[in-house]
C-alpha cells in the first residue's frame, strides 16, 4: 500500500498569541495574516480538515470576525502606529531561569563552565522557545537545584580568592560578609535587603564556625543559588511598597529588573557589572538609554549565545544534538558532524547579526558561511590548510544559501533514513511563515513511503495530491517541501536521486511575494525574505524569545512599533533587537492575577 | 535521610566507585539478593507501581483468554506466562471525552486522573480549536502518596524511559491541577537521588543533613518573602516551591536500610539505543527503593505520548509513533512485537518482587502493578479499552489469575478500584470525569 509521511510528534508547533486561536471551520479557513501595514485575509485552499491552527494578528476575542475589520497596525485606542498613548503592556507569567540561563547564570556568577543543568528537569516550551512559564516547580527539580548547587559551591571552592573580593585569611568574618553583600548583588541580580543580607551573613557564620571560611562560603552559595531570587525572573515594578495586588495597573520595572531583561534577552545570562553600574545610577530610564546598553551588549561576545540560542529554537534544531541517523543510509553521519552542523548555524547567525548587514535578506540568501572541518566534505568544498571556522568562506552559490540550506536545518528536518518534503515544508509553514498547521488525523498512514529506487521523493509523495483527504493540508506543505529535495537527509547536495533529475520546483502557497513559485531551496529563501509574511513572523518569534511567553492584545502597540523600526531598517534582525528593548513591553509590567 | 547500608557504613559506595571495578557490557547486575533477612521482620506494606507504554496496543493480540478458571495469555502478553496466575487483566474500560480541550496522545495526562487536561494555551498545537493547558487534576498514584506515603522518605518516585522536554506526552503524574510531576529519565541521577548517601559515615551524613537544613532555612526565609509580594497567579508558583523544600527538609529526618543497588558501565542514557539497558537500571532501582522503604509508591513512564523511539533491538527502525499511525498488516505487527516487548519488562519487573521474600510471600503478595497505554489504538487513535493489566495481590486485596471484560464502562471507575485495592475503601469516585458510579464490579 502505498504510505505518507507525515511528522510525527508534534509538541514543537508555533502558537505565538496568548489568546486562544480561532475556533476553525473545517471546510473553509480563513487565516488572518497581519502583514506589514495592511491586515490581509489569507483564504487556504477549504479542504484542509481543520486547517491552520493560529494566525498572527489580534483574533484573540474574534473568531468570528474577518480580517476585514483590522484597521492596519494601529493600537487599539485609533492611535497611528508606532506611538503608544500609555504605557501598555499584556501579563508576563513568574518565570523560572531555563538550563540554558542556569549555565550561563551559574558560569558567569562563578566562573565554573560546562552545563550542570543536564541535571535538571527539562524546560517547558512556549511557542517555539524554552520558558518555564507555566507549571509550577516539582520536587525533583528542587531536588535538582539543591544537588546541583551543592556541587558548584564545591567547585567554586577551587576559585575562592578569584571569587572573594577580600583578605579572607586576615579576616575571614569581615571578609564573609563583603562576600555576601557583592555576591548578593549579582546572585540576586539586583542588592541584598537588610534582612536577606542579615540571614546570609549569619549562615556564613555558622558555616565558618564548622568548618572555616570555605565552608561559610560553600553554605551561602548554596543558598543563593537555592533561592527564589535567583531561580525565578522576579519583577515588582518601580512601586515596591505596593503589595502586588492584582489590580491590573501597568508598573515601570525598576532599574535592576530592566538590567535583567537587558541580559537574559541578549546574553541569555545575568548582567555584567556595568549594567549593575547603570542599573544602580539609574540610566537605564528611557528607551535611549535602554538601547545605548544593548548597542553596548550586542558587541560583547555574550550577545553570540542568545543569537545562537535563538536560532537554534526558532529552526528547531535543539534536537539535533540527539539526532540519530540510519547508519546504511548515512555512514558519514557522526556526532562531530552533527555537532559541526549545529556550530554552523550559530556561528553564521551571530556573524550575520553581528557583524554583517544583520539583515534578514542575509539569513536566508547568503551564500557564505562559517564552517567547522567535518562540513568541508559534506559541502564539497576544499578546506584551506589555515581555515579558522571564525572566518567566512564562500559556498556554491548554486548549493548553498542561507539558514534553508544548512545542514542543520536540512538534516534535523528530515528521517533517519530519506530526506521528509513534509517535515520541511511544515517547518517552513509554521517556523518560518508563523501558520501553524493542524496535526493529521489520527487514521492516516504517517510512516514515510518506503524508499523505491525506481521513483524519485516527489512520485513516492504522490498520493498527497491525488487523494483529496490529504490535499488540503498536503498543498499547502508539499509543495514547499518539495523544493529541498536537492538535499539527502542529512543535507548532502545531490542532483539526481537514483538516476532520476531531481525536481525542486514548488510554490509558497498562499504566499504575498510577487512570484510565489520557486525552484530549489536557494530560490525558496530569496521569496521568503521578500515575504511579509516571513517578516512579521521573524519579529513575533523573537518577540516570545525576548519576553518567554506569548504575545497578548496588551502588547499591540508595542509590536507596531517592532514592525516599524524592522522595516525602516531595511529588515535589519540587529535593529529589532534593539528596537525590542525600547518598547513599552519590555519596560513595563502589568500587575495581574490569573486565577 | 540518614541511610544504614545493611553491610555497614560503606565509604564511598557511589556509582563512581562501583563503575571503576566493572568492565561489563552496559547492563544492569541482579540485584537479588537484595536485604539481609532482618530487616525484613517489619510487618510488609502495601505498595503501588504504574507502568505507562505509548502509543496503543493491538487489541486481538492483546486481549487473553479466559474460561473462568485459567488464563491464556495472548501473543502480546506471553511473556508474562511465568506470572500469568498474578495477573488481572481488564478490557472494556475507556473514557467519554470527546469535546474540551486537547486530544489524542495529550490524553495521557488522563491516564492516571480520569479528569480532562486544563483549557489553556500551553500546548495550542494539539489540534486547530482545542488549546490546552496541562493535566487537571491530581494523579491516583499522588493521592496514594499522599494518603500512605508519608511515612516513608519518598512519597512518591517517578522513574522515566527517553521522556524528552516538558510536555502533556511526557507527564504521567501530576500533584494537582496545572502540577505535573517529571520522570527521572536518568538512571544515575536517580541512583544519585536514592543511594549516594548510603556510602557515607554517620559523622559525614550527620554533617550533611545539619548544612542542608541551615541553607534550607535561608531559602524558605526567601521564599516566604517573595510568597507575600508576587500576584496571586504566580504564588502557586512559590506555594509549590514552598512545599518541595518543606518535603525535602523532611525527608532529611527519615531512615531507610537499603543494599546499594549496582549499576554496571556507564552508558548515555539518551541514546535510542540505551532505551532497554535504562528501562532495567529503572527497573532495578525501583524495586530496591521499594524494597528497603524508601517509597511505597512508584510510576515507570516508558518515552512519552507518541513517543518515536526505534526499537533497533527489535529489528525496527521506523520511529514507533510512525508504525502506529500504519494500518498495514506488517506494521500491526511491528506494534504487536513492541507491545510484546514491554510486557516483558512488566515480566522482569515481576520476577524481581518475586525474588524478595516478604512475609510468606514475595514482595510482589504485597504489591500492585498497574500496566496501562495511552491509547487503546494507534492507527485510531482511540482510547477505548485501554489496555490495563493488574499484577500482584496486594497485600490480598486482590484476587489475580482473572480476565475481567467491562464491556464499556469508564475508566474512572478503576481509579477507585485502585484506591480500594490500596486500603481506601472510602473512596467513592475520582476524577471529573467520574459519572458517581463508584468502583467496578467485580474487580475486589
Amino acid at each position: 500500500m502505498s504510505r505518507l509521511g507525515h511528522p510525527p510528534n508534534q509538541d514543537y508547533l508555533v502558537p505565538l498569541l496568548a489568546t486562544r486561536p480561532p475556533k476553525v471551520d473545517p471546510q473553509v479557513v480563513s487565516v488572518e495574516v497581519r502583514a506589514w501595514g495592511v491586515a490581509a485575509a489569507l483564504a487556504i485552499l477549504p479542504s484542509c480538515y481543520s486547517g491552520l491552527v493560529g494566525s498572527d494578528g489580534h483574533d484573540s476575542q474574534g473568531a468570528t470576525e474577518d480580517a476585514g475589520d483590522e484597521g492596519g497596525p494601529a493600537s487599539e485606542s485609533g492611535a497611528p502606529a508606532g506611538v503608544c498613548d500609555e504605557p501598555s503592556v499584556d501579563t508576563s507569567p513568574l518565570r523560572r531561569l531555563t538550563r540554558s540561563q542556569y549555565d550561563n547564570t551559574v558560569s558567569d556568577l562563578l566562573g565554573v563552565a560546562g552545563t550542570p543543568s543536564a541535571a535538571i528537569a527539562s524546560d517547558e516550551k512556549v511557542g517555539a522557545f524554552f520558558s518555564n512559564a507555566s507549571a509550577p516547580v516539582a520536587e525533583l527539580i528542587v531536588e535538582q537545584y539543591m544537588r546541583v548547587a551543592e556541587e558548584l559551591a564545591q567547585t567554586a571552592t577551587a576559585n575562592l580568592d578569584a571569587l572573594v573580593p577580600c583578605d579572607h585569611v586576615a579576616d575571614p568574618l569581615g571578609c564573609g560578609a563583603t562576600f555576601v553583600e557583592a555576591f548578593g548583588l549579582r546572585a540576586f541580580r539586583r542588592p541584598l535587603t537588610p534582612d536577606e543580607r542579615t540571614a546570609m551573613i549569619a549562615l556564613f557564620e555558622l558555616g565558618h564556625a564548622e568548618g572555616g571560611f570555605a565552608s561559610g562560603f560553600t553554605l551561602v552559595v548554596e543558598a543563593f543559588l537555592e533561592s527564589p531570587q535567583f531561580l525565578y525572573h522576579l519583577e515588582f515594578g518601580l512601586e515596591p511598597e505596593l503589595p502586588a495586588t492584582d489590580s491590573g495597573d501597568v508598573v515601570a520595572l525598576d532599574s535592576f529588573e530592566l538590567a535583567s531583561r537587558l541580559s537574559y534577552f541578549l546574553w541569555d545570562s545575568m548582567p555584567d557589572d556595568a549594567l549593575f553600574d547603570a542599573a544602580s545610577a539609574d540610566e537605564l530610564d528611557t528607551p535611549q538609554r535602554l538601547r545605548a546598553q544593548a548597542e553596548r551588549m550586542l558587541a560583547d561576545p555574550r550577545a553570540a549565545a542568545a543569537i545562537a540560542n535563538f536560532h537554534m529554537q526558532w529552526l528547531r534544531l535543539d534536537k539535533l544534538a540527539e539526532l540519530e541517523k540510519n547508519a546504511t543510509a548515512y555512514p558519514t553521519f557522526s556526532p562531530e558532524l552533527r555537532a559541526a552542523m549545529a556550530a554552523e548555524t550559530a556561528r553564521f547567525a551571530d556573524h550575520v547579526i553581528r557583524f554583517d548587514d544583520g539583515r534578514l535578506e542575509t539569513l536566508l540568501t547568503a551564500s557564505y558561511s562559517l564552517l567547522d572541518e567535518p562540513l568541508f566534505a559534506l559541502y564539497q568544498l576544499e578546506r584551506p590548510a589555515d581555515h579558522d571556522p571564525a572566518i567566512p568562506v564562500e559556498l556554491d552559490p548554486s548549493q548553498r544559501a542561507g539558514l534553508l540550506t544548512h545542514a542543520s536545518v536540512l538534516a534535523t528536518h528530515a528521517h533517519a533514513d530519506q530526506s521528509s518534503p513534509v517535515h520541511r515544508g511544515v517547518f517552513v509553514r509554521e517556523n518560518l511563515l508563523c501558520q501553524p498547521l493542524a496535526p493529521p488525523p489520527p487514521d492516516v498512514d504517517v510512516v514515510p513511503p518506503e524508499l523505491d529506487p525506481n521513483a524519485s521523493t516527489r512520485e513516492r509523495f504522490e498520493r498527497h495530491r491525488s487523494d483529496p483527504s490529504c490535499n488540503g493540508c498536503h498543498s499547502l506543505i508539499d509543495p514547499l517541501g518539495f523544493g529541498f529535495e536537492h538535499y539527502d537527509g542529512i543535507g548532502a547536495f545531490r542532483t539526481d536521486e537514483g538516476g532520476k533529475p531531481i525536481d525542486a520546483s514548488g510554490e509558497v502557497v498562499g504566499g504575498d511575494a510577487p512570484d510565489n513559485t520557486f525552484d530549489g531551496a536557494i530560490e525558496l529563501g530569496q521569496r521568503l525574505a521578500q515575504s511579509e509574511l516571513v517578516r512579521t513572523c521573524v519579529a513575533q518569534q523573537w518577540f516570545v524569545y525576548g519576553f518567554g511567553r506569548l504575545r497578548g492584545e496588551g502588547d499591540d502597540c508595542s509590536f507596531d512599533q517592532l514592525r516599524t523600526s524592522f522595516a525602516e531598517s531595511g529588515h535589519n534582525v540587529r535593529e529589532l533587537l534593539l528596537a525590542i528593548v525600547m518598547t513599552d513591553s519590555f519596560r513595563y509590567r502589568r500587575i495581574e492575577g490569573g486565577q | 535521610m540518614t541511610h544504614r547500608s545493611t553491610t555497614g557504613p560503606r565509604r564511598g559506595a557511589s556509582r563512581r566507585n562501583f563503575l571503576g571495578g566493572l568492565g561489563a557490557a552496559g547492563v544492569a547486575l541482579p540485584l537479588i539478593p537484595l536485604l539481609e533477612p532482618e530487616v525484613l521482620a517489619a510487618p510488609p506494606a502495601t505498595r503501588l507501581i504504574l507502568l505507562t507504554s505509548a502509543n496503543g496496543t493491538i487489541h486481538e493480540q492483546w486481549k487473553p483468554e479466559f474460561d473462568g478458571n485459567a488464563l491464556a495469555l495472548s501473543p502480546i502478553l506471553s511473556p508474562l506466562e511465568p506470572h500469568k496466575n498474578d495477573l488481572v487483566v481488564l478490557d472494556g474500560l475507556g473514557w467519554r471525552y470527546d469535546d474540551g480541550p486537547g486530544v489524542d496522545h495529550m490524553r495521557i495526562c488522563m491516564l492516571w486522573n480520569g479528569t480532562p487536561m486544563l483549557a489553556g494555551n500551553e500546548f495550542q498545537n494539539s489540534t486547530g480549536d482545542k488549546p490546552c493547558g496541562w493535566g487537571g487534576g491530581i494523579t491516583v498514584d499522588q493521592f496514594l502518596a499522599g494518603q500512605i506515603g508519608q511515612e516513608t522518605p519518598f512519597a512518591s518516585l517517578e522513574f522515566g524511559v527517553h521522556n524528552g522536554n516538558a510536555h502533556l506526552y511526557s507527564r504521567v503524574s501530576y500533584a494537582g491541577p496545572n502540577q505535573p510531576i517529571p520522570p527521572e529519565d536518568d538512571p544515575y541521577a536517580m541512583f544519585d537521588r536514592l543511594f549516594a548517601e548510603f556510602g557515607q559515615s554517620e559523622a559525614e551524613l550527620g554533617r550533611l543533613r545539619a548544612r542542608r537544613k541551615s541553607v534550607i532555612d535561608v531559602v524558605r526565609g526567601n521564599l516566604t518573602t517573595v510568597q507575600a509580594k508576587v500576584a496571586s497567579a504566580d504564588r502557586l508558583k512559590i506555594e509549590a516551591h514552598l512545599d518541595a523544600v518543606r518535603k525535602i527538609e523532611q525527608r532529611l529526618d527519615t531512615t531507610a536500610t537499603c543494599e546499594v543497588p549496582l549499576l554496571g558501565k556507564q552508558i548515555d542514557p539518551d541514546a535510542n539505543d540505551s532505551f532497554p539497558v535504562v528501562s532495567r537500571l529503572q527497573i532495578d532501582m525501583m524495586v530496591m527503593a521499594l524494597a528497603c522503604g524508601l517509597t511505597r509508591i512508584a510510576s515507570l513512564l516508558w518515552a512519552r505520548a507518541g513517543s518515536n523511539v526505534r526499537y533497533n533491538w527489535l529489528g525496527l527502525s521506523t520511529e514507533h509513533h510512525s508504525i502506529a499511525h500504519d494500518s498495514s498488516d506488517p506494521a500491526r505487527a511491528q506494534i504487536a512485537q513492541i507491545n510484546t516487548w514491554h510486557a516483558a519488562e512488566v515480566a522482569y519487573l515481576l520476577e524481581a518482587l518475586k525474588a524478595v521474600p516478604e512475609g510468606d510471600g514475595t514482595m510482589l503478595d504485597n504489591t500492585l502493578v498497574v500496566w496501562g497505554n495511552e491509547l487503546a489504538d494507534g492507527w485510531t487513535h482511540s482510547q477505548h479499552p485501554t489496555p490495563l493489566v493488574l499484577a500482584g495481590r496486594a497485600g490480598g486485596a486482590l484476587t489475580t489469575g482473572r480476565y475481567l471484560d467491562f464491556g464499556d464502562d469508564r475508566h474512572n471507575r478503576f481509579l477507585v478500584s485502585l484506591c480500594n485495592i490500596m486500603g481506601m475503601p472510602e473512596v467513592t469516585s475520582f476524577g471529573t470525569l467520574d459519572e458517581g458510579t463508584g468502583a467496578l464490579d467485580g474487580l475486589v
